[in-house]
């Protein structure tokens, strides 16, 4: 401390940076510094690549959709044909199941984020350490257990002999069907995706000052004045961000509409299913399988256009 | 089940390798020869199978004893027999070794495959002269599959649902009371045919004219009957859900063995017959076509059919089985001629070539 001064023939570099030299001068044998303006797109390469194989797939299925079956030699046709999608057009089997998932996509968005906002605000505004950690234990237990094995978790507690019935059979009521209908797959879609939609709109209300709601307070706003008038538009990102992930997820879901069902109850995945692996018609299949994406990327690019990206847009403009 | 308790002696695999004739495998020719002739055996061999007692029941009956004799290992692929099915056309088409060597198929699965051209032609299996007509596949040239046992889709029952005796016919599953609590195949499979008779239709017209099976099946959509898959049924019949349901005998077998109190019967309109068998998919090495063709050859013996067929509850393709006891005059183990009179069989070229249209049919109906 007396003699500020470095001796710079003893000084030593810290191994870290030694490493970290080494490594660097490694690294410009493979990638030179003359390009080091493109190694932007040398970051962006893995995910180029995963969505080229992915729409190199795409273009793939898209083939396939366009030959149908021989049913004498179960062989794909050798011609080109659009009579896969005019299947799908003309029947009405498809289009019942196309709004079924469309129509299970939307109300299980409503009642997730109806159930994750308050948890979600609670989560981020309570005081309570302890609170706050139980409610993310609670949270996060469920993504340690597989949809399948939800499900079937919910086939006991929900069965004519589980765990709800038992106790309504208690005060003489007798059992009720509460599974393998349509408000059943609801319900499972509902606490498959509670979580995941918690998760996205947790970071959006901490963004939320806290004390603009005390600012809204002092100007004269109730509680639930300020909730509307405050809190919900500035937490619109979030649940933009939630509401696009949980429909994308529930319009493509196969267990829960095949478990909870009870077979009647069919979401497009479990038709693509079928096609492809009970019938053997890979072209109906493909061709099912590209109006699931073409649906999903409309509504996709349609909340896009209408809302913005939400979270899922990592700050940038609308 | 007394074989397989008592364990395999080498003599009797040998008698029955005898019994068959023919293949170097199953020949009297002494040791020293017997490998002379034998190409390289590959240090094991995969099957695909099915699950829990299926798989089991192969395991006693053919897997290990085929093992014991040849020192081959049997590796069982669980993989579902439909989502095997993709794999197997894509391998033959893009011409690489397929993922396994025997396939153990619904005779329908595998018609589709031989229709597809990827199954190997198994005509020269030596044990195949000492089975009865219901190994050979109908409708198909030659023997691209062979079938090992037949079953029956009968109308399972919970019995206190039923207090003065067995339901007689299908229409059973009309009565009000029932209401929630039956159960189909959600493909429809095993119903086409007893409800084509039950709606007042003939047999002889599918797949001409199936209206009167549409019609029955319309009346059993408003009883809104449970639609799934083999492992649903003994669930729900388990957990009170159902009272009635069309499911295959072995499935009422095992849930029954579960401690399930359920029965089963054939109703008067008949029920469905169908068969599974063994095939081998085209590209694999030679030897390895050899002692997979090997190993079909050996699960078409009296001794291997005996386990195998005793555990699965089912009769078997080679005459002079002994059925389970308590499976002794069941409707759902015919072995007489006259056992047949009552179950309906179609072949599965007719059923492959329909079944589009037929599942389309079904799925129309039953996701209304």
């Amino acid at each position: 401390m007396n003699n500020p001064t470095v001796d710079r023939t003893r000084f030593r570099y810290p191994l870290r940076w030694r490493v970290m030299d080494s490594l660097e001068e490694g690294a410009s044998l493979i990638w030179p510094r003359s390009l080091s303006r493109h190694t932007g797109w040398l970051l962006l390469a893995p995910a180029l690549l995963l969505v080229g194989i992915l729409v190199l797939g795409l273009v793939q299925i898209a083939e396939s959709s366009l030959h149908t079956l021989d049913t004498s030699t179960y062989l794909p046709s050798e011609n080109y044909t659009g009579e896969n999608y005019l299947t799908i057009v003309e029947s009405a089997t498809y289009l019942r199941i196309l709004w079924r998932s469309l129509l299970g996509a939307a109300l299980t968005v409503v009642f997730t984020l109806l159930l994750a906002f308050p948890y979600a605000y609670i989560l981020v505004r309570t005081s309570s350490a302890l609170v706050r950690k139980g409610l993310l234990v609670i949270l996060f237990l469920p993504f340690f257990i597989g949809q399948v094995v939800r499900a079937y978790g919910w086939l006991i507690i929900l069965g004519n002999s589980g765990a709800v019935n038992e106790v309504l059979g208690l005060v003489g009521v007798e059992p009720i069907r509460l599974l393998f209908n349509y408000p059943a797959v609801i319900f499972g879609l509902v606490q498959y995706m509670l979580p995941f939609a918690v998760l996205l709109l947790a970071p959006a209300l901490t963004a939320i000052p806290q004390e603009i709601e005390t600012a809204a307070g002092s100007l004269g706003a109730n509680w639930l004045q300020s909730l509307w008038y405050v809190v919900l538009p500035m937490a619109k990102p979030g649940l933009i961000g939630a509401g696009l992930v949980v429909a994308t997820l529930s319009l493509t879901d196969f267990a829960m509409p095949a478990m909870l069902g009870g077979g009647s109850q069919d979401f497009i995945a479990n038709a693509i299913y079928d096609q492809f692996f009970r019938t053997a018609n890979q072209g109906l299949g493909s061709a099912l399988a590209l109006v699931l994406v073409a649906i999903g990327s409309l509504i996709v690019g349609l909340v896009f256009m209408i809302f913005g990206a939400g979270t899922l847009g990592m700050g940038a403009k609308k | 089940m007394a074989n397989f308790k008592n364990g395999l002696s080498r003599r009797s695999v040998l008698r029955a390798g005898v019994a068959g004739g023919g293949a170097a495998l199953l020949s009297t020719l002494p040791g020293t020869r017997l490998l002379a002739a034998e190409p390289a055996k590959p240090a094991e061999i995969i099957v695909r199978a099915w699950g829990g007692e299926w798989v089991d029941a192969l395991k006693a009956g053919v897997s290990d004893p085929f093992t014991k004799m040849t020192g081959i290992a049997v590796r069982h692929d669980l993989t579902e027999d439909n989502e095997i099915q993709p794999k197997l056309w894509a391998a033959v088409a893009q011409k690489r070794v397929p993922p396994i060597h025997v396939n153990w198929d619904t005779t329908t699965n595998a018609t589709k495959s031989a229709l597809r051209g990827v199954t190997e032609d198994l005509s020269d299996l030596s044990n195949l002269k000492n089975t009865l007509d219901l190994a050979k596949p109908v409708g198909l040239d030659g023997y691209p599959i062979v079938n090992t046992y037949g079953y029956v889709y009968v109308l399972a029952y919970r019995p206190e649902a039923f207090p003065d005796g067995a339901p007689t016919s299908w229409k059973a599953l009309l009565d009000p009371k029932f209401k929630g609590r039956i159960a189909l195949y959600n493909d429809g499979i095993g119903f086409h045919f007893p409800a084509q008779v039950a709606g007042g239709g003939k047999l002889e017209d599918i797949p001409g004219n199936m209206d009167a099976c549409w019609k029955f099946i319309q009346e059993v959509k408003a009883q809104e009957p449970l639609l799934g898959e083999d492992p649903d049924f003994t669930n729900w019949f388990q957990n009170n859900e159902i009272d009635l349901a069309c499911t295959i005998s072995t499935n009422a077998l095992a849930a029954k063995k579960n401690g399930v109190n359920i029965a089963w019967t054939v109703p008067e309109e008949g029920c469905k017959f169908d068969t599974d068998g063994l095939w081998v998919p085209k590209g694999l090495p030679e030897n390895e076509l050899y002692w997979a063709k090997q190993y079909i050859n050996f699960a078409i013996t009296k001794d291997a059919q005996q386990i195998w067929c005793n555990g699965l509850g089912l009769p078997g393709v080679v005459p002079g089985l002994t059925p389970p006891a308590d499976l002794v005059g069941d409707p759902s183990y015919p072995v007489k001629p006259e056992d047949f009179e009552h179950l309906i069989r179609i072949s599965n070229k007719v059923q492959v070539e329909n079944e589009s249209v037929w599942f389309a049919k079904f799925k129309e109906i039953m996701q209304g």
